[in-house]
């Protein structure tokens, strides 16, 4: 407490989120002012000088968030979550659709993306739910209760047909768990299905590989042959699943939307094309670069939504490695300080939000630089702080806010062992 | 280490390893794979662009511009990346309706929806300036700026100077190793198909930077790898275009064609076939209604009569027969024939008189056929046959003109292929004809030019050319041709002047029509017998006597008398070479130049395809006019004609 309030801020969280929301400025400008951006619709012609303002607004609100004590965060963290259930129940019913999404509502001159907005109260309810429940014994009760927290917001996002944010809020259940005294085993048997179903898109023979591996390290690690037999089970059932669905149940085009990053070349004028583009755009860009405003790709505009869902392909054509491996470096920088900072309140509020933030940056960082360089499927979720999109840079620089504050007023929580 | 930071531990494990894991990605993008990315970004982006070289110009003997090019510009649309909402904004740059432009992309989107289509051709350049300022806000339109030839002389001289046209896919398969393309001009006719290679030029190649849409937004790397065209050759023509413009001006409702040569060098001076064209109408964009009525058209004004049109020479053939008479030993120069208007040989021979005892300059001043039965019938068939070939009848005349008929110079082996063998005899096929230039041969008017220059020129047969010398335009280094030898015709010396001076006679002494002043002349006219209409009327000539500088051969299809109908024509050609006017012959001999034999056309007929009417066109022929006014009342002639 002897400390005044701006020695306590963590800088480098505050840094690497200037410098990405910086690069991602830097990006939207280029893709967006080049000589051939005449021939882009007017409305993406504006992107960049819209993302300042939502710069702005962001800076604005983080500052508010830094001044408000952080137990109103705790008292009103389930208040938050019903407004976002309710923003997305009226997104549905009263929404507009951009894009095929019917996430949207009129806010003003602006339009808010309530999917983005909704995480921030997730979050904060998911906090509250540990820091209530953290005498709970049965800890699958309160497994159970979290993850219904979790998908209530998620379902609802699907309904909207926003699909890529809904995965992401399911990659906050096993932060969580694994957060909350879950035994490891336990969230290696939750978390290790995800990695089996990739593989057996890719290449299933891996995959059942993997799964006897995975069964075998599971049952090991928990000293119990049940846990082993659980994630063969499991992950096998995945295995087979996503195979018979790819080749039977699936239509060729629906199969071929999650399968084209494995062959691109296959799909290269449909489903192909975004991934093949993007990813000729990053290797084209070699170890420096093409230089600002002088990537090809970028600025006669072949790899599609380059100011949104494809951002990072313009850092890596015009900016090269060196550019690219800084964003994943800064990525990581965040996203290990922020959990760091959130563990070490020692209390469970700042330190499950932080892992619920955590969660949600590196589902979004994984997923969508991925699909950039073309090893996860195009799957439409927008790189956090750098894509165009006003509603998820606030939504995101809440969640920064949120978490600087409750690191900064650290002391404020009772210290537990 | 506790419980809270173990997990810390292995979370931040985690995170690294996945965030290692893509930049592992990163390092086999960027780093291992990057040169296999840059050539695939490259082939996507920058698109190289044939640059096509401009078309040399064409300039004749005197300097004077003949054709050059002019620019044109269409549309193109590429149907995939046009945007249905923008075809009214479309049509209204365009100023053309909806429907219009609706029908043309669904033609397109027939042809091709990914690659673009050329949907208006020819388009007026304010109409391309407004839709190129609006071509940002049309996806999938652009335009292709490509040149058209333009002429600028009052000659038209559309056979010798030809047209360019779209390559056929037969001439592409040879040509793709010289780099033609589909949808490329190539010369189709005259000196444009002749001096392809030179008029071309080489084609360059731009590297542009073109965006998803296919649209060109910017050159790569600045231009500095592109490679600029090489303009092609200027040609500079024999031909004097003022010359051409009063032939053709004197050829106006009438069928024919005339040849104009130096017979000291071969060059030609003028190629007039009528009735021709305006090669404008060819240019560019061709209007399928002017196709079809040139291709339909009964006179044929596509067909080059100067070189294609073959006719039996009439009395033209006289001073031939003269020298192979003399060379053979039939007659010598003072050999003395008597004609009593006719010649035994199975049936009677009539001539057009009883000329009594000629010599055989006075049989060419009088065109006595007597006297060319009698020699005709001294000679065997196929030596007489191997003298003509000897100059240059019945086989093709080395020229730079791509079309021409070998003529038909008939022999034993002829007539025993027509008739048969042992079923024609020498007075079955009316042998002595042959000796006046009638019955069963025919020679073009390319042919006789080629003759009557030799005659001039005391025995070189030349090889006719339009092409002077062909000029680099970038270093204006001159450069002539290599053109075929000429060939001396094995005839003495001493009977050159025999003949030349019978021709003298004939022009100065019995037709009044070829000399103007105190400049001599020498010719002979023909009127070739037509057993399917009206005779056709030939005349050869040259002057100036002492110093040849310009033969003629003119030819007119059922024009009648060619002393007449073709000698006018010949001598207006002859001063208007040699003075630079058409001024000095008396008015009647202008008069019939410009009216007889013009009565077999109907002026409407062959002028439906262009609309302007020959006056409008021929700048010549209203100076003409203005003169034969000028002179005042029909004068006399001084001596009537009467050679056939």
């Amino acid at each position: 407490m002897n400390k005044p309030w701006y020695q306590r801020l963590d800088y480098i969280v505050i840094f690497a989120w200037a410098s990405l929301v910086a690069l991602g400025l830097t990006a939207i400008y280029s893709s967006t002012h080049g000589p051939a951006s005449i021939y882009l619709l007017d409305t993406v012609q504006q992107n960049f000088t819209r993302q300042l303002q939502w710069v702005v607004l962001s800076v604005i609100a983080i500052c508010v968030l830094l001044a408000i004590p952080s137990r109103v965060y705790q008292s009103g963290a389930y208040a938050a979550y019903g407004i976002s259930l309710l923003m997305l129940i009226g997104a549905l019913m009263f929404g507009r659709e951009i894009n095929g999404a019917k996430s949207w509502l009129p806010i003003g001159p602006f339009s808010l993306q309530v999917s983005e907005v909704a995480k921030v109260g997730t979050v904060l309810a998911l906090a509250q739910l540990y820091t209530q429940q953290r005498n709970e014994t049965n800890k699958l009760k309160s497994a159970l209760i979290a993850a219904g927290l979790t998908l209530v917001p998620a379902a609802l996002i699907v309904l909207q047909n926003d699909t890529g944010t809904a995965l992401v809020f399911l990659a906050l259940l096993p932060v969580i768990l694994f957060w909350s005294g879950i035994p490891l085993p336990t969230v290696g048997l939750i978390v290790s299905p995800a990695v089996a179903g990739y593989l057996a898109i890719v290449y299933w023979p891996a995959a059942i590989v993997y799964t006897v591996l995975v069964a075998g390290l599971l049952g090991w690690a928990a000293r119990s042959k049940i846990m082993g037999l659980l994630g063969l089970g499991l992950n096998g059932a995945t295995v087979a699943v996503a195979v018979v669905a790819l080749t039977k149940i699936l239509q060729p085009h629906q199969a071929a939307r999650i399968a084209s990053f494995v062959d691109p070349e296959k799909y290269r004028l449909t489903s192909g094309f975004h991934i093949i583009q993007s990813r000729a755009a990053i290797g084209s860009g070699g170890l420096t670069g093409k230089g600002f405003m002088n990537g090809t790709q970028t600025q006669m505009a072949f790899v599609p939504e380059q100011s949104t869902d494809f951002i990072f392909s313009v850092i890596g054509e015009e900016f090269g490695f060196i550019g690219s491996i800084s964003v994943l470096i800064l990525f990581a920088f965040l996203i290990i300080r922020l959990i760091s900072d959130g563990v070490s309140t020692r209390h469970p509020f700042p330190s499950m939000f932080a892992a619920g933030v955590t969660g949600i940056f590196f589902a979004h960082v994984l997923i969508n630089i991925g699909m950039a360089t073309g090893v996860m499927p195009v799957i439409g979720i927008p790189l956090p702080f750098m894509s165009y999109g006003g509603s998820a840079l606030l939504a995101n620089s809440l969640l920064i806010g949120v978490a600087l504050n409750l690191h900064m007023r650290r002391d404020e929580f009772p210290r537990y062992g | 280490m506790d419980e809270a930071r173990s997990r810390l531990f292995i979370f931040s494990l985690l995170v690294a390893t996945v965030i290692g894991l893509l930049g592992a990605r990163l390092v086999v993008l960027q780093l291992i794979e990057t040169d296999e990315y840059a050539e695939e970004s490259e082939k996507n982006s920058v698109q190289p662009r044939r640059m096509l070289p401009a078309r040399g110009l064409v300039y004749d003997r005197n300097g004077a511009l003949m054709v050059s090019n002019e620019q044109t510009y269409s549309v193109t649309l590429t149907p995939r990346f046009f945007d249905m909402d923008k075809l009214p904004m479309l049509a209204e740059l365009l100023d053309l309706p909806d429907s219009t432009v609706v029908a043309k992309i669904k033609d397109a989107r027939a042809w091709s929806a990914y690659k673009p289509s050329t949907i208006f051709s020819d388009i007026p350049f304010e109409t391309f300036s407004h839709l190129q300022e609006s071509q940002f806000r049309l996806p999938g339109v652009n335009f292709v700026v490509d040149e058209k030839r333009s002429y600028h002389s009052a000659a038209r001289a559309a056979h010798a100077l030809g047209y360019i046209g779209e390559i056929s896919s037969r001439q592409l398969d040879t040509r793709r190793e010289a780099g033609y393309r589909m949808g490329d001009k190539i010369g189709k006719t005259g000196i444009e198909a002749v001096y392809e290679p030179h008029l071309r030029g080489d084609a360059g190649q731009r590297f542009m930077l073109v965006n998803v849409h296919g649209q060109e937004v910017k050159s790569w790397r600045e231009g500095t790898q592109d490679v600029p065209p090489k303009s092609g050759y200027d040609l500079v023509l024999g031909i004097d275009a003022q010359l051409q413009a009063v032939a053709e001006s004197l050829f106006v409702n009438k069928r024919g064609g005339a040849v104009a040569m130096d017979p000291n060098t071969g060059e030609i001076l003028a190629l007039v076939s009528a009735p021709d064209y305006n090669p404008a109408l060819l240019a560019g964009t061709i209007d399928d209604r002017v196709w079809s009525g040139m291709n339909q058209d009964e006179n044929k004004p596509l067909y080059n009569r100067a070189t294609l049109s073959m006719q039996p020479p009439g009395s033209t053939w006289k001073p031939f027969m003269s020298l192979v008479g003399l060379q053979e030993g039939v007659i010598s120069p003072e050999t003395r024939i008597h004609c009593s208007g006719g010649f035994h040989f199975g049936r009677y021979y009539k001539c057009m008189g009883a000329h009594g005892s000629l010599t055989v300059a006075d049989a060419i001043k009088k065109s006595c056929n007597t006297f060319y039965y009698t020699i005709m019938s001294r000679m065997k068939l196929d030596r007489w046959a191997d003298w003509a070939r000897a100059f240059g009848f019945g086989k093709d005349v080395p020229t730079d003109i791509p079309e021409q008929s070998r003529g038909l110079i008939p022999d034993s082996t002829y007539f025993n292929r027509i008739i048969g063998e042992g079923r024609w005899n020498l007075s079955s096929i009316a042998k002595p004809i042959l000796g006046i230039g009638q019955g069963n041969m025919g020679v073009t008017p390319l042919q006789l030019a080629r003759y009557v220059s030799a005659v001039a020129n005391g025995g070189t047969l030349h090889a006719p050319h339009l092409i002077r010398e062909m000029v680099d335009p970038e270093t204006g280094e001159r450069y002539t041709p290599e053109l075929p030898a000429s060939v001396q015709i094995p005839v003495d010396d001493v009977y050159w002047p025999v003949v030349q001076e019978g021709m003298r006679r004939m022009a100065m002494e019995n037709n009044a029509s070829a000399r103007w002043d105190d400049v001599v002349v020498a010719g002979k006219t023909g009127t070739a017998q037509n057993p399917h209409g009206e005779d056709h009327a030939w005349f050869v000539s040259y002057a100036p006597f002492d110093d040849p500088q310009i033969v003629v051969a003119v030819f007119v299809e059922n024009g009648g008398y060619g002393s007449s109908v073709a000698a006018p024509i010949g001598g207006l050609m002859l001063e208007q070479y040699i003075d630079g006017t058409t001024d000095k012959h008396p008015a009647f001999v202008r008069r019939r130049a410009m009216t007889n034999g013009s009565e077999g056309l109907n002026p409407e007929d062959w002028d439906r395809w262009h609309p302007p009417t020959a006056d409008e066109i021929f700048g010549p022929r209203e100076s003409l006019r203005k003169s034969i006014a000028e002179a005042g009342e029909d004068e006399t002639p001084v001596v009537q004609t009467s050679g056939q």
